[in-house]
């Protein structure tokens, strides 16, 4: 292999691009759209959820514990509305205006205080308070019980009434103040650079071949294996930009908790695009036309956005599914990336990671090449 | 009676293959008519290409049958035949892009397949071939780096090729600015850059208009006469007449062989569109 043809092959390919205003905004531009608009509306937390409390309690005001309860409700999650009838406030939920209904029972407080004070007659529903939610959304379901647990459990130790059990989840080893974007970050940027990737050494490929150029290439000195390598060249040095682009909007942009080495994680996107990148050519083989190429987007597109950690860890997903997750090389990239971000990881604790993807990267290129070289 | 010129038994050799092969020729003046009288044991001029039985096959469809020829050094060959005559397999196989079901070839003198033939050998494909999206220079540099010259070697040919091919005012017009014809004259010059000694050039001329295709037959006569060897493939009859020896193919098969004019001759007809037409009828060959 000569060095010098492998960069002539690299130094065309980043010319190409050069050249190609609209390729350039979509590997540098839409990575960073789609970062920012899941970064913004998508940020994980469930806010400003109507509810409705219907609240029959009899207690006097200054001493009443379920007016202390909803004013501990969160109001970032919840907004907060009055009914005084159970029947109206379930309308408001079945007219779509409110996500539940709060009903507190009209001896709430009295029954609370004699329980504390150890009378055992009293009866478990004087004591319950009633949360009818529209469960029909999942994640805005049980945001609205988080918070009115969290309130619960704040109001009675504000009463002095601790739990015989308690949870201290306040010191974390790993990701202190982490949020979605922190966790998110690391997944998107992996997906893209793996989707932009595939996508444009495949169209590249298959333009070679249909405009002639491979014809050319292979008639003249330049060997198979450097024509690969020099792909390999210029998209991984393309992809590690793009995940330096990417951090740095996530940096200026979300304040991203970054606590590793961050020329590590751009080693890792690099070697996921050779990876992608030698899919690319492999794929270009099945391809006889730019058009025939287009249609291998949903393959490369959507397992790896949904199987391959971005959104929901592998261990969300069934068991009997993961195997399809480990043969995706996007994963090994987005988890090896998170850890060095998030968990501040050296190469030692991500090897498992890192070579998952050189392996991938040896058999796509050796194949790749293979597949060039053989002759009809 | 005397002799004007008496050779006898001449022989050249030229980089190990005879030119010249115990050639005896006398020339005598009778009644003022030049007789001549060639007596040629052996006569071989050194053949760039020699092509022995070729055969391609592509599931049960034979797209070359049973070819042979020969391209001497420093002619202009014309592979001449309709479409799907065999022509481009047949070049894409020399180039090395296809592998021949059974036959031999060498290509200046070296048994194919040989890695060692591609940096002697200038190709020009019957697609455009070029990187659209990269100016005229930088395509030149990038094939011009592919074939290791160096950027001195690259800068002298590029200013020659382009003054050959008159395109200096679009050094750095991308190819997609370019119109048909021009993509076509730097399509040539890429296959130039780098110096061959023999030329593949798949239809050349297709799609180009007539001016522009003279031009390009002068551009292939200069070449020649600066000694590169020119394997062209057409299927424009007229043009055929500028080359120094023509092979018809039809359904894979080389049918005639030789000078325009031998052809003519062989087939008492005007023009090489008969002579084609006199050599390989329709119905195939006899």
């Amino acid at each position: 292999m000569k060095v010098s043809r492998v960069f002539a092959v690299t130094k065309r390919v980043l010319r190409d691009l050069k050249n190609d205003r609209r390729t350039l905004v979509l590997i540098f531009v839409a990575p960073i759209l789609v970062m920012t608009i899941f970064g913004v509306a998508f940020a994980g937390n469930v806010k400003d959820v109507r509810v409705v409390v219907v609240n029959n309690d009899t207690a006097a005001a200054n001493s009443s514990l379920s007016d202390k309860i909803v004013s501990n409700f969160d109001t970032s999650v919840l907004n907060v509305a009055y009914s005084n009838s159970a029947s109206d406030a379930i309308g408001q939920v079945q007219n779509g205006s409110a996500y539940a209904v709060i009903v507190f029972p009209s001896t709430f407080t009295q029954s609370v205080e004699a329980r504390a004070a150890g009378q055992t007659s009293i009866p478990q529903e004087n004591v319950t308070i009633s949360l009818l939610a529209d469960k029909s959304n999942v994640n805005v379901a049980d945001a609205i019980i988080a918070a009115v647990n969290n309130a619960v459990v704040q109001t009675t130790q504000g009463q002095g009434h601790q739990p015989p059990v308690s949870v201290d989840s306040s010191n974390a080893i790993y990701g202190a103040n982490a949020q979605f974007i922190d966790f998110f970050v690391p997944g998107i940027m992996s997906v893209a650079v793996w989707q932009l990737t595939t996508l444009l050494t495949l169209i590249s490929f298959v333009g070679e071949r249909t405009s002639g150029t491979l014809s050319r290439l292979l008639a003249s000195p330049l060997k198979e294996s450097e024509l690969v390598a020099g792909y390999a060249v210029a998209f991984g040095a393309i992809g590690a930009t793009q995940a330096a682009v990417l951090l740095a909007v996530g940096v200026l942009l979300f304040n991203i908790n970054i606590v590793g080495d961050v020329l590590l994680a751009f080693g890792v996107i690099a070697l996921l695009a050779i990876v992608s990148e030698g899919l690319g050519i492999l794929l270009s083989n099945l391809a006889r036309r730019e058009t025939q190429a287009t249609q291998f987007l949903p393959f490369i597109i959507l397992p790896a956005f949904l199987l391959s950690g971005v959104f929901w860890p592998i261990e969300a997903i069934p068991t009997w599914l993961r195997p399809v997750c480990y043969i995706l090389p996007p994963t090994y990239a987005v988890e090896a990336v998170r850890s060095v971000t998030l968990r501040g990881w050296g190469l030692d604790k991500i090897s498992p990671d890192v070579v998952a993807l050189l392996i991938f990267a040896g058999v796509f290129l050796v194949l790749a090449t293979i597949l060039l070289r053989r002759r009809e | 009676m005397e002799d004007d010129v008496c050779i006898r038994d001449l022989e050249k050799d030229i980089g190990g293959s005879k030119a010249v092969n115990t050639l005896s020729q006398r020339v005598k003046l009778k009644n003022g008519v030049v007789e001549t009288e060639v007596h040629m044991k052996e006569v071989h001029t050194k053949d760039d290409v020699c092509i022995r039985d070729l055969e391609k096959d592509f599931d049960g469809f034979k797209a070359v049958n049973n070819l042979s020829l020969r391209v001497k050094h420093g002619e202009i060959y014309g592979l001449l035949g309709p479409n799907g005559a065999g022509k481009t397999t047949a070049i894409r196989i020399l180039c090395g892009l296809l592998r021949p079901s059974s036959g031999e070839i060498f290509v200046l003198d070296v048994k194919l397949p040989d890695p060692g033939v591609a940096p002697h050998v200038g190709y020009m494909p019957q697609e455009l071939a070029l990187y659209r999206g990269l100016t005229v220079h930088e395509n030149l540099e990038f094939f011009g780096e592919v074939f290791g010259l160096t950027k001195q070697q690259i800068a002298t040919r590029e200013e020659a090729l382009l003054k050959l091919v008159d395109l200096q005012a679009f050094r750095d017009s991308l190819i997609d600015q370019l119109s048909g014809g021009m993509r076509q004259r730097i399509s040539l010059a890429c296959a130039l850059l780098h110096e061959p000694q023999l030329l593949f050039l798949d239809e050349p001329t297709v799609g180009v208009d007539p001016d522009l295709r003279a031009s390009f037959w002068r551009y292939f006569e200069e070449l020649r006469d600066s000694g590169i060897t020119i394997l062209i493939t057409t299927h424009y009859m007229d043009e055929a007449r500028h080359c120094d020896r023509i092979g018809f193919m039809r359904e894979g098969r080389l049918l005639a062989e030789g000078s325009p004019q031998e052809l003519l001759e062989l087939t008492h007809t005007d023009s090489l569109d008969d002579a084609f037409l006199a050599c390989c009828p329709i119905e195939g060959p006899q």
